[in-house]
C-alpha cells in the first residue's frame, strides 16, 4: 500500500470510529440500529428547521439586507459557534493525547506517527465541523431557502471555523504541555474546554441581563450601544459574516486563512505528537505516591468504611468534581435575572433561595450518580457481608454529608439576611438533594466512574426528571421565601415529577 | 470428632438467560479441598460461581456455604466467602493498603489484626514496596494480586477464583499457586476455574467438568482417567474426551487451552 493510500485508509478508519462513537453517544449505549438513530436525528433536524424559520423569517421578510446590524448579529453567531467548536476540539485533542486506546499500536507500527496524527487532527476538524454543522445546518438551509442559494456559503464558513477551532485546540494543548506539564494538562484542558464552551454563552447573557434586563443574549448584540461602537462595514472584522451571506471573495479569504492556520497548527502538533504522547502516557500509567501519616488502620464500621471510601475517591478526582461544579456555572444567568427583575421589590433571600436549591439539586444528582452507579468494584461490595440496603444507605449518607457541608455556609450567610429565608433554603436544598438522590437510586445502572460525562445521555428520562425536580424545588423555595402561598403549586409539581420518575424507572427485582 | 459441613453444597441449581446457562447442577465440595472447575467457554462455570457468590439470583436450586443456607442467610454466607473475578476490580484512586483497609472495614475486622494481615499479604505478594502507591498505574498482574490480597485479608473459609492466573507472569503465578496451596493446607477450601489444564492437573484434589450448564464429570484425576476409558493419560485428553461425549463445541476452546497451557 502506498503512503497516500495508507493515509486515506487511516482517515476512513478514523471517520468510522468517530461515527460509531457518535452513534453510541446518541443511543446512550443502547443497541439501536444506525437507521433508528438517523430517523431520530431526522425528526430533530426537522424541528430545528422550524426553529430556524421562526428566528430568520422576520429578517428575510424585512428584505434580508446585509447592513451593520446584520453583520454584528452574524458575527455574534459565528463567535458562539467557534466557542462551542473550540470546547469540543479541546476535548478531542486531549483525549487523543491521553487515551491509550490505539496509541500503542500506532507508535509500534512502521507507519509515520507524524503523518497518522496529522490525519487524526484533520479528522477531528471534520467531525467537529460535522457535529456543530448539524446544529447550524437548519439555519443555513432556511436562509438559503428564503434569501437565495448564496447563503449556502455558510457551510464553507462552518468548515473554516472548525479548522480554526481544531488548530487552536492543538496549539492550546501544546502550550499547556509546555507550561503546566503533562501531569496537569489533561485536567486543565478539560476544565478549560468546559469553561470555553460555557463562557461566551453565559458572559453575553450576564451582560444582557445586567444591561437590558433580558435573558436573551441577542439583546446585547442588537443593542444601539454595540451597533454605534463597532467598526464600519468595510472592516476585516466582518469578513466571516460577509462570507456567510454569500460574498465569494470573503469566503475564499476566510477559507484560505483558516486552512493556512490549521495546516500550521496541525503540522506543529504532528511533529511533537510522539514526544507528547510518550510523556502523557507515562503520566497516565505512572505511579502516584500517596502520603500516609497514620500507619495503623482506622477503627471503622462497615458503614463508615463505605462512606470513607466514597469521600476519598471523590477527593482524589478533581476532574469529576470540576464537571459537577461546572453545572453550577449555568445558574449564574437565572440568578442575575431574578436579581435584576425582583431585586428591588423582593427580599434578597427570595432570590438566593432558588439559586442555592437548584445548584444543590444538580450537585447532589452528580454526586449520587458517582457513588451509586459509578462503583468500580461492584463484585467486591456485592460479596461483602453487608445487606444491599445498608450499602445504599451508606452511599446516600456520604452524598448527603457532602451536600450538607456545602449548604451549611450558604444557609448561614442567608440567615444573616433572613432567618425564614435561611430555613426555606435549607429545607429546599435538602428536598432537592433527596429528590435527585432518589431518582439516581431508581435509575441506577452499574457503570465506570469514567463514564460520568455520558450519564446524561445514558438515561435521558432520569436527567429530565432530575432537572424538573430541581426546578420545582427552586420554585417552591423562591415563593416560600417570599411568603407566597402559591409555593404549594411547584411543591405539587415536584410530587408529580417524582411519581413520573418512579413510573419511568426500570423495573427492579 | 465433629464432622465439618461441606464447604459448598449446590443442589439442582439452574439459571437461564433465554437459554439455560446452568441446568440442574448439583455439586458438593468438602472443607479443605482444592477443587478445579473446568469447561469450554460458555459452559456455565462463571455463572455457577457467580450464583454461589451471591452475584446472581438462581432461577431454581439451593446453595449452602459451610452449612449456611446462602439464600436464606446471605450475609452470614458472605462472611466466610471470598470471590475473585477474572478481571480484577479495584479502585484506581486507592493504594493497595487503603484498598485492604476498605475490605477489612466491609468485613468488620479487628483493626490491629487487619493491619497485620494487610502487611503480611502485601509482602507475600511482593507488593510491599507499592503499598502506598495508587493502583491506577499498576499492571494487570499487580492489580490481580491486590484483588487476591483483598480476598484473603478477611480469612475466608471458602475462596472462589475465576481464572486467577490469567495475566500473571511466571513468578507471580507461582507465588499465587503457592499461597493457594498453603491456604488449602490450613483447611481453607479453594474453588478455581481455569483454562490452564496443567494447573488443575497439578494442584487440584478434585476436578469437575461442566458442559452445557451441567456437571458432566467429577473426581480425582485418577477417577476421571478411569471413567473416560479412552486410555488418555493427560488431563487434556481426558477433558477433550468428556466434553466431546457431552456434545460440546470445543475446538476453539481447546485451541485456546493448548496455547495457554503451552504459555504456562
Amino acid at each position: 500500500m502506498s503512503q497516500v493510500a495508507s493515509l486515506t485508509w487511516f482517515a476512513r478508519h478514523e471517520l468510522n470510529l468517530a461515527w460509531r462513537d457518535w452513534i453510541g453517544l446518541m443511543s446512550g449505549g443502547r443497541k439501536l440500529r444506525d437507521r433508528a438513530v438517523l430517523i431520530g436525528m431526522g425528526i430533530f433536524a426537522l424541528a430545528l428547521h422550524g426553529v430556524a424559520y421562526a428566528v430568520l423569517s422576520p429578517f428575510f421578510k424585512a428584505g434580508g439586507t446585509i447592513d451593520l446590524a446584520a453583520l454584528v448579529m452574524l458575527t455574534g453567531m459565528l463567535v458562539l459557534t467557534f466557542t462551542m467548536m473550540l470546547s469540543q476540539a479541546m476535548e478531542s485533542v486531549t483525549r487523543a493525547f491521553y487515551s491509550r486506546d490505539d496509541l500503542d499500536l500506532i507508535l509500534s507500527s512502521p507507519a509515520s506517527s507524524r503523518d497518522l496524527f496529522a490525519v487524526r487532527i484533520a479528522m477531528m476538524a471534520l467531525t467537529t465541523a460535522g457535529m456543530s454543522g448539524l446544529m447550524v445546518a437548519p439555519f443555513i438551509n432556511v436562509a438559503a431557502l428564503m434569501g437565495g442559494p448564496q447563503w449556502l456559503a455558510g457551510y464553507g464558513v462552518v468548515l473554516a471555523i472548525s479548522l480554526c477551532a481544531t488548530g487552536g485546540a492543538v496549539l492550546i494543548a501544546l502550550a499547556l504541555f509546555r507550561t503546566v506539564g503533562a501531569k496537569r494538562t489533561r485536567l486543565v484542558a478539560q476544565i478549560a474546554a468546559a469553561v470555553v464552551g460555557a463562557s461566551f454563552l453565559i458572559g453575553i447573557q450576564v451582560v444582557a441581563i445586567v444591561s437590558y434586563g433580558s435573558m436573551s443574549r441577542w439583546s446585547v448584540i442588537n443593542s444601539d450601544t454595540v451597533i454605534n461602537n463597532v467598526p464600519g462595514m468595510d472592516s476585516l472584522l466582518w469578513l466571516p459574516a460577509a462570507a456567510v451571506s454569500g460574498h465569494l471573495g470573503a469566503l475564499i479569504i476566510v477559507l484560505a486563512a483558516a486552512a493556512g492556520f490549521f495546516v500550521l497548527a496541525a503540522r506543529t502538533g504532528a511533529i511533537q505528537f510522539q514526544r507528547i504522547v510518550v510523556s502523557a502516557l507515562s503520566v497516565a500509567t505512572g505511579n502516584v505516591q500517596q502520603k500516609r501519616g497514620n500507619k495503623t488502620f482506622r477503627a471503622t464500621s462497615t458503614h463508615r468504611a463505605l462512606m470513607q471510601k466514597e469521600w476519598v475517591l471523590l477527593g482524589r478526582d478533581p476532574w469529576l468534581i470540576s464537571q459537577t461544579l461546572m453545572q453550577v456555572l449555568y445558574l449564574i444567568p437565572p440568578a442575575l435575572m431574578l436579581w435584576v427583575n425582583f431585586g428591588e421589590d423582593a427580599h434578597l433571600s427570595a432570590i438566593l433561595a432558588p439559586v442555592v436549591v437548584m445548584a444543590i439539586g444538580q450537585l447532589a444528582g452528580g454526586l449520587a450518580w458517582l457513588t451509586i452507579s459509578g462503583e468500580d468494584a461492584p463484585d467486591l461490595v456485592a460479596t461483602a457481608p453487608v445487606a444491599p440496603w445498608a450499602v445504599m444507605a451508606a452511599k446516600v449518607q456520604a452524598v448527603l454529608i457532602v451536600v450538607l457541608a456545602i449548604v451549611a455556609p450558604l444557609v448561614l450567610g442567608i440567615a444573616a439576611l433572613s432567618m425564614w429565608g435561611a430555613a426555606v433554603t435549607f429545607v429546599g436544598a435538602l428536598v432537592a438533594a433527596l429528590s435527585a438522590i432518589v431518582i439516581q437510586l431508581w435509575f441506577r445502572a452499574q457503570s465506570k466512574r469514567t463514564n460520568f460525562r455520558r450519564r446524561q445521555v445514558a438515561s435521558k428520562a432520569s436527567t429530565f426528571c432530575e432537572a424538573f425536580a430541581s426546578i420545582s424545588c427552586a420554585g417552591t423555595a423562591s415563593l416560600a421565601a417570599a411568603g407566597n402561598l402559591i409555593a404549594v403549586v411547584p411543591g405539587l409539581l415536584l410530587v408529580i415529577v417524582m411519581v413520573v420518575a418512579w413510573l419511568l424507572s426500570p423495573p427492579r427485582s | 470428632m465433629r464432622q465439618l459441613p461441606p464447604a459448598l453444597e449446590i443442589r439442582n441449581l439452574a439459571k437461564a438467560f433465554g437459554e439455560p446457562a446452568v441446568d440442574d447442577l448439583s455439586l458438593t465440595i468438602n472443607a479443605g479441598e482444592f477443587y478445579a472447575l473446568l469447561g469450554p467457554n460458555g459452559a456455565g462455570k462463571t455463572t455457577t460461581l457467580r450464583m454461589v457468590a451471591g452475584l446472581l439470583v438462581p432461577d431454581a436450586g439451593a446453595v449452602s456455604i459451610a452449612g449456611i443456607d446462602a439464600q436464606a442467610n446471605p450475609i452470614e454466607a458472605k462472611r466466610v466467602l471470598a470471590w475473585v473475578p477474572d478481571e480484577p476490580m479495584i479502585y484506581d484512586k486507592l493504594t493497595p493498603l487503603e484498598y485492604l483497609e476498605f475490605v477489612a472495614g466491609l468485613w468488620s475486622m479487628d483493626t490491629d489484626h487487619a493491619r497485620f494481615k494487610a502487611d503480611e499479604l502485601l509482602e507475600k505478594f511482593g507488593l510491599g514496596a507499592h503499598a502506598d502507591e495508587r493502583c491506577q498505574g499498576f499492571s494487570k498482574g499487580m492489580r490481580q494480586k491486590v484483588a487476591l490480597a483483598g480476598a484473603l485479608i478477611h480469612e475466608p473459609k471458602l475462596i472462589i477464583l475465576d481464572e486467577p492466573l490469567t495475566g500473571l507472569d511466571a513468578g507471580s503465578a507461582r507465588q499465587v499457586k503457592s499461597v493457594l496451596r498453603g491456604l488449602v493446607e490450613k483447611g481453607v477450601t479453594v474453588i478455581m476455574t481455569t483454562h490452564i489444564l496443567e494447573v488443575a492437573e497439578r494442584m487440584a484434589d478434585r476436578i469437575g467438568v461442566i458442559a452445557k450448564g451441567r456437571l458432566v464429570a467429577q473426581g480425582t484425576l485418577e477417577e476421571l482417567r478411569n471413567s473416560s476409558g479412552d486410555g488418555g493419560t493427560s488431563l487434556e485428553d481426558i477433558f477433550l474426551s468428556i466434553v466431546k461425549d457431552a456434545g460440546e463445541e470445543t475446538t476453539a476452546a481447546m485451541d485456546e487451552m493448548e496455547i495457554e497451557g503451552a504459555a504456562a
